[in-house]
């Protein structure tokens, strides 16, 4: 176990090289990452032996690796924002051909206008696919969850492919230490691809052939009994990781100091690692306040929510995104989470950080103070006001 | 934890000596953090690049707003705006000047240095004399004047971590390190007032139409700007060449029909000195 300090970027390209990838394809042009760069090197240099694929679009990018892992090979590709969109039609692809690509996605906001900032809009529109979904918190997690990512997807029991996302800046730019695994301790948890090939070069076969209505409602049933599965797969995989690494990322919605707290923040990615400083501070001043973090996106950990639930007043919702509908996506999952349960707590919406706008500490204190208000809106845009005035010293 | 805010243009090397410096501090046995903010991937352009050191694993994700230290890459982006923002007492601003650190504006109570890592880089042939690379030798500087990293930890971090040229940036990094200067404590200099509207200001102030008509007044990309145009009209043969070619409009015809360069919506891109049939266009480093 080395310690690196690398970018959330390399984070990816390291994981990927670490599960011993066999086909990487990319479009190499904007949108597109220091990823796929640095898993470019690595192939060049003889580190990593895999088949790397420089393809003319993102929608080729995914169309190679969905059809170089129904040969059964291990695949890889990473993309962002705009690529993410065009890639859409092979998202569907992926999942209804149940392949276990593993993808890294670095958040970034959807033009017009054109931005670079962290935003997830571009996943959150993709949560409809059959993809599983996790969004990281430091690059730490975007290493060891790609890893588990591999064993999830390849479970005969799951069989869907799975991305795993990354706030642009905020960690994609990010350099910080992150402790790598060695190739031995990697080799163990995450073995060779038992290849289950569909097709198989030298016979003759198609993927994708039309189907009649009862047989696409039996797969697209498939699909859905398959993401149910994820969640116990995911629990024995951190179980088995946390054995050998003693890292353990807490499954599908990770708590902090919920156990006695009045109002919880359900936040994403990179947003958490400060709200966990601002509950401590709003702690000390005596807010019985905590925060849950959707690590897990697809599928939506509702019984971990509604557990959550039963104890809990009032739960405030960061969504890094805005989806025009009654609240953002985040607040609207947790939303339907709940209202099946037996505990309804009020359930209020912040949208904020989008299209890479700052979220700090004072951001996040505002939204426990909304939450703890008289009546919290629905729905609360939190920096729509100009930035304060600079200092002219 | 220490907070430390680079400021330089695209092409400089800001976002290189943030994450240097967050190695060098990892050498040190320090956690580092260290991120950059562009909003276009363009030379010239703007860039900010944070970087926290603490001894133990950093709990913010977010820009570094209340800097205990500033590094300014560049002198002429003193007058951008933003650079000194939240500044404290007692905070150090580091700029890469041949001038006085005395001379240099800044908040009340902030100590001043400077260090011309200018010189120092083209001495050691690092980038080019129009555009030199010279964050190791800012690093050298901050390490001499603040003391967040020690000089041989950032020497040994340039030897794995940069691939073009170690032993010269290692031998800059030592220049910086001898030649930075510490301004008096007692003197104060106003610093000036910052130009405004170099950020879109959301909400607010946008207009009624589509987003797409927001120009370049609202989008600074005359900041990117480190040459100008200059015009002999003496030559000029009003072909409008410039005007046609220019991508940004900021060229406008006079009644006479001569090109006028509005600098307030010109990035510098010396399109026009180009394709002028004459020649009469001339690029001139900006002050």
């Amino acid at each position: 176990m080395a310690q690196i300090v690398m970018s959330g970027n390399h984070a990816q390209s390291y994981a990927a090289m670490l599960a011993r990838v066999q086909v990487i394809a990319a479009y190499p042009i904007t949108p597109q990452t220091t990823i796929v760069e640095k898993l470019a090197e690595f192939v060049a240099d003889g580190r990593l032996p895999a088949h790397y694929l420089q393809v003319e679009s993102e929608h080729s990018a995914l169309q190679s690796v969905v059809s170089a892992s129904a040969l059964g090979a291990r695949t890889y590709t990473a993309t962002s924002s705009q690529g993410l969109l065009l890639m859409h039609e092979l998202l569907h692809w992926a999942a209804g051909l149940r392949v276990p690509v593993v993808m890294g996605v670095v958040n970034r906001a959807v033009a017009p206008p054109w931005s670079i900032g962290a935003d997830y809009s571009d996943t959150i529109a993709q949560r409809d696919t059959g993809w599983i979904q996790f969004y990281a918190e430091s690059n730490q997690e975007v290493l060891d969850t790609v890893l588990q990512c591999y064993r999830i997807a390849e479970d005969p029991a799951v069989r869907l492919p799975a991305m795993v996302t990354e706030d642009a800046f905020y960690l994609s730019h990010t350099v910080e230490p992150v402790d790598v695994p060695s190739s031995e301790l990697v080799d163990a948890f995450l073995p060779a691809r038992e290849a289950r090939a569909v097709l198989v070069p030298g016979v003759p076969a198609r993927l994708g052939s039309f189907t009649g209505p009862v047989e696409y409602v039996g797969f697209r049933h498939d699909v859905a009994r398959a993401m149910d599965r994820v969640l116990p797969t995911l629990a024995a995989v951190e179980e088995d990781f946390a054995r050998r690494t003693g890292r353990d990322h807490g499954g599908p919605l990770p708590t902090y100091r919920t156990e006695d707290a009045d109002a919880v923040l359900v936040t994403m990615g990179t947003a958490t690692t400060t709200a966990r400083a601002v509950v401590d501070r709003l702690r000390e001043e005596g807010h019985r306040v905590g925060l849950a973090k959707l690590r897990l996106f697809r599928p939506f950990p509702v019984e971990a929510l509604r557990s959550l639930a039963a104890s809990v007043d009032r739960i405030g919702v960061l969504d890094r995104s805005f989806t025009f509908g009654p609240t953002g996506a985040a607040a609207a999952e947790v939303r339907s989470a709940l209202y099946a349960g037996s505990a309804r707590p009020l359930v209020a919406d912040f949208v904020a950080g989008i299209g890479g706008r700052d979220i700090t500490p004072d951001l996040i204190a505002r939204m426990y103070a909304v939450l703890d208000g008289p009546e919290p809106p629905d729905v609360t845009w939190m920096d729509l006001a100009a930035p304060e005035a600079r200092a002219d010293g | 934890m220490i907070e430390i805010r680079f400021h330089g243009r695209g092409g400089q090397g800001a976002v290189v000596a943030s994450e240097l410096l967050a190695q060098a501090a990892f050498l040190d046995g320090k956690h580092p953090q260290s991120f950059p903010f562009f909003g276009v991937e363009r030379r010239g352009a703007p860039v900010t690049a944070f970087c926290r050191l603490d001894d133990r694993a950093v709990r913010l994700r977010t820009s570094i707003t209340r800097p205990d230290i500033v590094v300014v890459l560049e002198p002429g982006l003193l007058r951008a705006g933003g650079v000194m923002d939240g500044l404290p007492p007692g905070g150090l601003l580091l700029v890469n000047s041949r001038d006085d650190p005395a001379r240099l504006p800044a908040p009340p109570e902030v100590r001043r240095a400077s260090v011309d890592a200018t010189a120092i880089a083209v001495a050691h042939g690092l980038g080019t004399p129009m555009l030199p690379i010279v964050n190791t030798a800012v690093l050298g500087a901050l390490a001499a004047a603040s003391g967040a990293v020690r000089l041989d930890a950032l020497e040994r971090a340039i030897d794995r971590f940069v691939p073009a040229r170690p032993a010269q940036n290692r031998a800059a990094a030592r220049d910086g390190f001898g030649a930075v200067r510490l301004a008096p404590a007692e003197v104060a200099v106003r610093a000036p007032p910052v130009r405004a509207g170099r950020t879109l200001r959301a909400g607010l102030e946008l207009p009624d139409g589509p987003l797409a008509v927001v120009s370049s007044a609202t989008i600074a990309t005359s900041a990117w700007r480190t040459m100008r145009p200059e015009i002999d009209l003496g030559r000029c043969t009003r072909c409008n060449f410039c005007w046609k070619f220019c991508p940004d409009d900021a060229i406008e015809l006079n009644a006479e029909g001569y090109p006028v360069v509005r600098l307030e919506h010109c990035k510098g891109c010396g399109i026009c000195a180009v394709e002028c049939p004459p020649g009469t266009i001339a690029m001139v480093a900006e002050g």
